[in-house]
């Protein structure tokens, strides 16, 4: 793609009516950085995540350090789903497939950012491959796909034994997983290891809002818009979609990757379709399409369960993912992000056939 | 050969299951473009219904009580009824639930975007699958066969046994296929419901009550799906997860005949039951994965053949 191209695909964007996209990128400069809701949002965020070591003990943390890292998994989604316009319901797979990744790879006798690296990268090329149909098919077609992983991954794990441990699951060799000892946190293992899923999420976060804001971004929101009209600009599609695929699914190995390293058992029960639909129901609540969505979303994951723990109300949460989706649908089609951003039109468009 | 034809016996028998439900699915598609991932979980909320209409107060069914049959006993006249009209009942009641859902969830999303409303029925399969756990538990339920299902009733044709219970649910799906057939062949009502598949905006100017139809089209698929997870659960068992594998298999026949053909529907239902009952077996894929040959097939479908085998290949504008 040459400048001229991006240029024009920036424009199309805009008569798309995008309002995320500035008329004049001077704009966003006007307000001080303090009066931003953003900045303000940013500052609520850090104290929100700087609380639990002192409130929690060692085992609600670690509960808590495995539902923060499935924003890795939600922001995945979001990716895909609200950026790119591919529906994925089957993100838990790639989570499943990131832990076991990583559970092999420490058998190996890696060191731990290298197996964690080759645990995502493998989960990348993993869905890049299941996600080729994508390449070929699209709208509902891929939910449809992507649902049917989800469910076909359980069973595909149990049988999977060397690799998975079969139907109990299998030991991840933890140890390693301590804090070097010049911090002076070898009293407080947990708390290290949340710290260390804060640093893992935020540098996704990072890499992701770079990419959604560079060219492939904006492409991968033209692919999503107006497929004739982004081939037409010279986007190169299936380029994308699979990139998309790639990084997205690679997130989701990441999250997996950091289940490992906090649970020392692993077990293909950890990642059934009911994960998959709950990572889904978490992106569209929080907001498909603002990166922020995923941060929302994942709040959701860690609020739900633990208001209904405290309630004791429901045997299963799930039925508040479900009626929490069709009411945010209702009420505010672009999530809680859409919420907080003055949002309220409608969600973007997936091609019905 | 016996166990050729015997596998074949048992493909056509949960094939035909897997298109009664894949039917349900491809009705909504064809009138609203919308593929209802709530089908399935529509019509396991019946199925629980018609396991409350036909067990008596107080009694267990597979080891445990079946929630609701104490309030059942109470309010529904001559309860536990017989299990031909509890599934009955279970139809009626799918019926009133896919009208509603579709009155006042779908409708008032009708101008939004696809994606809003994919979103609202996997919420409604959320949702009722956790509603059903909730209320009856995560246990594994026998569900009384409507269909002579003794340990000898079969026919011996081959060597192999074609069981009664086959037989039945073929004749109910024929029967069900003629009636829709004859519903939109010769009423008026079938008459604006065709009108509205073809072109909506033009039938809403001609004066066919839109809105109308479709709570009917939502009610008559929620009946047939009821139907299914009645039938499967006096095949296998009824459980929470049983009719979320019989979606997947549901969506595979749609897929693989095309989403806007009804007989597409059926034939692929047919290669979906074959396909799980004869790959397995001849392939060596173990028994667990059952769910894996179906999705095969679905994905090379869809590569190969992305509106399927029957179904209309639309052209888009730009």
């Amino acid at each position: 793609m040459t400048y001229g191209a991006d240029d024009q695909l920036f424009e199309l964007e805009r008569l798309n009516g995008d309002e995320s996209v500035p008329a004049d990128p001077a704009d966003s400069t006007q307000q001080r950085w303090w009066q931003k809701r953003a900045t303000i949002g940013w500052i609520i965020l850090a104290i929100a995540v700087a609380i639990p070591p002192f409130i929690t003990n060692d085992l609600q943390l670690n509960r808590l350090s495995r539902l923060v890292v499935l924003a890795l998994a939600v922001l995945g989604v979001n990716l895909l789903t609200g950026y790119t316009g591919l529906i994925s319901l089957g993100h838990g797979v790639f989570v499943g497939v990131g832990a076991f990744a990583m559970a092999n790879l420490i058998d190996t006798g890696l060191p731990l950012v290298l197996a964690g690296l080759g645990a995502t990268v493998f989960t990348g090329v993993i869905g890049v491959i299941l996600g080729l149909p994508a390449l070929r098919v699209r709208g509902l077609y891929l939910a449809l796909i992507t649902f049917g992983f989800a469910l076909g991954f359980p069973p595909l794990a149990r049988r999977l034994g060397k690799l998975t441990g079969g139907v109990t699951g299998r030991n991840v060799s933890n140890d390693a997983f301590s804090p070097p000892s010049f911090l002076g946190l070898d009293d407080h293992v947990q708390i290290f290891r949340y710290g260390m899923c804060l640093v893992v999420v935020a540098i996704w976060f990072f890499i992701a809002h770079n990419l959604v804001n560079s060219r492939v971004g904006r492409a991968m929101r033209t692919v999503r818009d107006n497929e004739p009209a982004a081939a037409t600009f010279g986007v190169n599609i299936p380029y994308i979609k699979a990139g998309a695929v790639g990084i997205s699914t690679a997130m989701a190995g990441t999250a997996g990757v950091m289940q490992a390293i906090l649970n020392p058992y692993v077990s293909h029960v950890d990642f059934d379709a009911f994960l998959s639909l709950r990572l889904y129901a978490a992106a569209v609540m929080g907001g498909l399409g603002a990166l922020i969505g995923a941060v929302f979303g994942v709040a959701a994951l860690i609020l739900v369960p633990t208001l209904n723990d405290i309630a004791g109300l429901l045997d299963n949460d799930a039925i508040v993912f479900g009626a929490g989706l069709v009411i945010v649908t209702f009420l505010a089609p672009n999530g809680i992000a859409g919420v907080f951003q003055g949002k309220d039109d409608e969600a973007e468009g997936v091609s019905q056939r | 050969m016996d166990l050729l034809l015997q596998r074949c016996f048992d493909g056509m028998f949960t094939g035909a299951i897997y298109a009664s439900l894949a039917i349900a699915i491809v009705m909504i598609f064809r009138s609203t473009g919308l593929l209802n991932f709530a089908q399935g979980e529509m019509a396991m909320t019946s199925g629980y219904v018609a396991l409350v209409l036909l067990t008596g107060s107080g009694a267990t069914v597979s080891m445990f009580p079946v929630a609701g049959t104490g309030f059942a006993s109470t309010w529904v006249p001559f309860h536990p009824w017989p299990t031909w009209l509890a599934i009955l009942g279970a139809c009626v009641f799918g019926a009133a639930v896919g009208a509603l859902i579709e009155r006042f969830i779908m409708r008032p999303l009708e101008s939004k975007s696809t994606l809003s409303q994919v979103n609202v029925t996997i919420g409604l399969l959320i949702l009722l699958n956790g509603l059903t756990l909730q209320i009856w538990g995560p246990f594994v339920r026998v569900f009384p066969s409507p269909f002579p299902n003794e340990i000898d009733d079969y026919a011996l044709i081959g060597g192999a046994r074609l069981r009664f219970t086959t037989i039945g649910v073929w004749v109910v799906l024929l029967v069900v296929i003629a009636a829709l057939g004859m519903l939109l062949r010769y009423t008026k009502t079938g008459l604006a419901f065709r009108a509205i598949t073809s072109n909506r905006e033009a039938a809403a100017l001609v004066g066919v009550p839109i809105g109308r139809t479709l709570t009917l089209g939502w009610a008559i698929a929620a009946a047939i799906g009821a139907l299914s997870a009645a039938l499967i659960g006096g095949a296998i068992v009824l459980e929470p997860l049983t009719m979320m594998k019989m979606l997947i298999y549901a969506l595979a026949a749609a897929t693989i005949g095309g989403l806007d053909s009804p007989l597409g529907a059926i034939v692929g239902g047919f290669i979906v039951g074959l396909t799980q009952a004869l790959v397995p077996g001849y392939l060596g894929v173990p028994t667990e994965l059952t769910l894996l040959p179906p999705l095969a097939a679905m994905v090379i479908a869809l590569v190969v053949r992305p509106h399927g085998l029957f179904g209309t290949v639309p052209v888009s504008r730009v």
